[in-house]
């Protein structure tokens, strides 16, 4: 954040046109290795943690850094007048480094309360998906792997963005609507099917409001969807139809007073029966030291052999720095099915360095 | 004696201490209480009560007033307030305030803006501008 640096485009015609471009950026270091698991012997797979859904992030018993290990760059341009745009680009070691545009999106700050955005944006489900990527932005070293199990990322379309004030209650609230096509989705081609799979959310529609009072932030999401799933080129039917609509819910709960601070998201997605997931987390500050403990927890609630997985976690983090900040992380997972099986149980230890810039 | 000796730890105390003034233009007359001075500062509330818009000017962060101000009118931590900005920035939600280099500067500009608002240590109030919160 502290490097900025101020280009001055000059114009073709006779005029100048200043535009100040600020770049930005943040990056994790991370390393880690499973200590102990079963993998899924039905599927062939060694002991994995996966600490990461949609980036398929994999630790084995080996030490490595590159599952979570990324560097994201954010150059924005305000052109006056409220207009400005932005782009931020990530390179993550589960991709080989491979740099991609995440968001790319304009915005026009229509008033002080409210703000129009057209372009290519995270799909808001969760509390913690817009700044997923930012680990220093929270406490642990990731969010809970069994919350942020969806395979769509992100999104293009439209976001409408509202922030008010009501006395001593802060209101944030966005409607968006768009959709997303990922001709090889990572998570359904890499690891579940490994075949190359085309999944489609189309009709996309959600709307967040978010309120926040001294110590408290409650954040309410709903968002609908229908899925179009394409299997080495074959149309997916679920029911006789190629294509389902998905309902998704979320709450969540945050309660911070100062050293003490809980942490709580609870999900609904209904998608032909509901997929229920939740969050629980508390820590305390010392200082620069916050040690924290989490549980999650996935269950499919229909089924004779649902999916069904949890997390433990303990962990510290070391604001050792004033734009950097270390975290170590124990992770015991355990995975309940047997056709539906994830990564099996693992427990795994995972550290690195979270900044900012 | 022991009177003596609280007075002599008082003084040094007090020495030491300047406080932090929440200051603005002269001719601002909104109203403050520290949780409008909390919001403007974190981007919550982009208004003074009187209807124009807020421009809040911080300090950089080796500063120790900056230090004082975060931890006594935001209830933050220098880490805890930049991990806040960086879920913003990183999103599109908000920008941090600008930051200035000392207590002169803030006065220069705060005193040149009547939609500007900042904080210095309360020795170095001048005329030229209107505290309308201590910490």
């Amino acid at each position: 954040m502290k490097l900025k640096y101020t280009l001055l485009v000059t114009a073709l015609a006779s005029t100048t046109l200043h535009a100040e471009v600020n770049i930005s950026g943040f990056a994790s270091m991370t390393g880690g290795q499973v200590l102990s698991g079963s993998g899924v012997p039905q599927f062939g797979l060694e002991p994995t943690f996966l600490a990461d859904y949609p980036i398929v992030s994999a630790y084995k018993e080996d030490l490595s850094f590159s599952p979570e290990s990324l560097i994201g760059l954010q150059i924005s341009s305000d052109l006056g007048e409220g207009l400005s745009v932005t782009g931020q680009i990530v390179a993550r070691g589960a991709n080989d480094y491979d740099a991609e545009f995440e968001w790319a999106y304009a915005s026009y700050e229509i008033n002080d309360n409210w703000t129009f955005q057209v372009g290519k944006k995270r799909l808001p489900l969760f509390y913690y998906s817009d700044f997923y990527d930012v680990g220093y932005a929270y406490v642990w070293m990731r969010a809970p792997a069994d919350n942020y199990t969806w395979q769509i990322f992100n999104y293009e379309g439209a976001n409408l963005l509202y922030s008010g004030a009501i006395g001593d209650w802060g209101i944030s609230a966005n409607v968006y609507t768009g959709r997303e096509d990922d001709t090889e989705n990572k998570l359904l081609s890499e690891f579940f099917f490994q075949t190359p799979t085309r999944e489609i959310w189309e009709d996309i529609l959600g709307g967040v409001v978010q309120l926040s009072y001294d110590w408290l932030e409650l954040r309410v999401t709903h968002m609908r969807y229908t899925n179009k799933r394409f299997r080495n080129g074959e149309p997916e039917l679920w029911n006789g139809k190629d294509s389902r609509d998905g309902k998704f819910y979320g709450l969540a709960a945050n309660a911070d007073f100062g050293n003490v601070f809980i942490l709580s998201e609870f999900n609904r997605l209904d998608l032909d029966g509901d997929l229920d997931t939740y969050m629980i987390s508390a820590g305390y500050r010392f200082d620069t030291i916050t040690p924290y403990i989490m549980y999650s927890n996935f269950e499919q609630k229909d089924g004779d052999d649902p999916e069904k997985h949890d997390t433990r976690a303990v962990g510290v983090r070391w604001d050792f720095h004033p734009s950097a900040a270390f975290k170590v992380q124990y992770d015991k997972v355990e995975d309940d099915s047997t056709a539906l099986a994830v990564a099996g149980d693992s427990e795994s230890l995972t550290f690195g360095v979270d900044l900012v810039f | 004696m022991r009177n003596l000796i609280y007075a002599v730890l008082l003084s040094s105390a007090f020495n030491a201490y300047a406080g932090v003034s929440v200051i603005v233009h002269p001719s601002n007359g909104s109203s403050f209480d520290t949780s409008t001075i909390n919001r403007i500062f974190t981007g919550k509330e982009k208004s003074f009560s009187n209807g124009n818009k807020a421009i809040p000017v911080s300090q950089e962060p080796g500063n120790p007033i900056t230090d004082e101000f975060n931890s006594k009118a935001l209830n933050k931590s220098s880490a805890q307030l930049k991990a806040y900005w960086s879920k913003l920035i990183f999103t599109g939600k908000g920008t941090p305030p600008k930051e200035v280099s000392n207590d002169a500067e803030v006065i220069k500009m705060v005193s040149a803006n009547p939609d500007t608002i900042g904080f210095v240590s309360s020795d170095s109030v001048t005329d030229a501008v209107k505290v309308v919160q201590q910490f």
